[in-house]
């Protein structure tokens, strides 16, 4: 009688072990499985480095009118304009070409610039022009930029300059300049 | 014939002055014009005048901001290059063109960084004058107020990595009776913050 009821205890703990492991590996997975990417999350946005040949190469627009909006996480009025410049993006997606290009440090590439992209929801292209020389930058951009942030400006296909605006841009002006370019003409 | 020529040309030019923008562009106020002495309130509200202010072989206008995190990576810079020219006689003029900082918040932070006057300039005026856009930007006048240098202080904001001391080299060439070689030079940073916009 005393050797079945050790027989039945040590069966009982041994059940208890295996129920206790069992919680404790199931609640591992749960919190693994909260760790990963929850559905419709969107991996934070990459942001390519570019230098002056870069930049001159993403100021080139191929078959559509291009929109180009220089930016940094540490200018306010950047910051402030982000959400109408993402409306701009999904209103005019496939009609229009649109990159963005941070003057951020580099050592912000992976930190704050894909961090604060990936809240805004922004899905442009996103660059950040590391120069050896801010002047040569800024000239291979317009004549009439002295570096102030932020500046938005939209080329026509042959490269044309249709739209320049430093300072936050005006949605209504912004839109009425590409619906401009976009209609046919008579 | 040459007569007509003269008049026409004559009334092209006063066509292009009068339709000429009054609100500030890159290069309107260009190398080698001459800045007419102007008054403007320091940060305890008294007039002070450029020429009060200048010091015997120049001055240089910078706008400045005090929320502007470029600004504020400069302000040592900026301090260090007044102390050093202030015995070459070439005094440091702040500017502070911003609408959305008030008189206090820029008066606190001029006594707490500045060991330069800095100057309010109310409605952007000044600013629309020499079409400063970005902060900080200097403007380096001779001591007749002719505009020598214009533009960036030096070629890194970060302060780590100065190749090209824009602003010093041209103090040092001036002072030592040479042209200046780089007159201008751009460097991104904070715009200021006109009125209306």
């Amino acid at each position: 009688m005393l050797i079945l009821h050790r027989h039945l205890k040590a069966a009982f703990c041994g059940i208890a072990l295996l129920l206790c492991f069992s919680i404790s590996s199931s609640g591992q997975a749960n919190s693994a499985s909260k760790s990963s990417s929850t559905p419709g999350e969107k991996k934070p946005l990459s942001v390519k480095q570019i230098d002056i040949v870069g930049l001159r190469k993403a100021l080139t627009p191929s078959s559509k009118p291009l929109l180009v909006n220089f930016w940094a996480t540490w200018c306010d009025p950047c910051r402030e304009e982000f959400p109408d410049l993402v409306k701009l993006d999904a209103e005019y997606k496939g009609k229009i070409d649109f990159i963005t290009i941070s003057l951020d440090e580099l050592s912000e590439i992976n930190r704050d610039v894909p961090k604060f992209l990936t809240e805004m929801k922004a899905e442009m292209p996103a660059y950040l022009l590391k120069a050896q020389d801010d002047d040569a930058a800024i000239a291979v951009v317009s004549k009439e930029w002295f570096g102030a942030l932020p500046l938005t400006i939209l080329y026509d296909p042959s490269g044309k300059q249709i739209y320049y605006r430093q300072g936050k841009v005006k949605l209504d002006i912004v839109r009425a300049e590409i619906e401009k370019f976009l209609k046919p003409v008579n | 014939m040459l007569r007509k020529s003269a008049v026409v040309l004559a009334v092209l030019t006063l066509f292009a002055f009068v339709l000429s923008p009054t609100i500030g562009k890159a290069g309107d106020f260009a190398i080698g014009t001459t800045l007419e002495n102007f008054s403007l309130p320091d940060t305890n509200g008294k007039m002070q005048s450029f020429s009060d202010l200048k010091g015997k072989n120049g001055a240089v206008v910078v706008f400045l901001s005090a929320q502007c995190p470029v600004v504020k990576a400069y302000n040592e810079r900026l301090n260090q290059l007044a102390a050093d020219y202030q015995s070459k006689g070439i005094n440091f003029i702040g500017v502070n063109s911003n609408h959305t900082e008030s008189l206090e918040w820029v008066r606190s932070h001029a006594a707490e960084n500045y060991k330069f006057p800095v100057l309010i300039d109310k409605g952007n005026v000044f600013a629309d004058k020499l079409g400063a856009t970005v902060t900080p930007e200097a403007y380096y006048f001779d001591s007749k107020n002719v505009l020598l240098y214009h533009g960036a202080v030096d070629n890194d904001r970060s302060g780590r990595a100065i190749t090209d001391t824009y602003l010093r080299t041209a103090f040092d060439s001036a002072l030592a009776g040479k042209a200046i070689e780089k007159t201008r030079a751009n460097a991104f940073g904070c715009s200021i913050k006109r009125v209306g916009e």
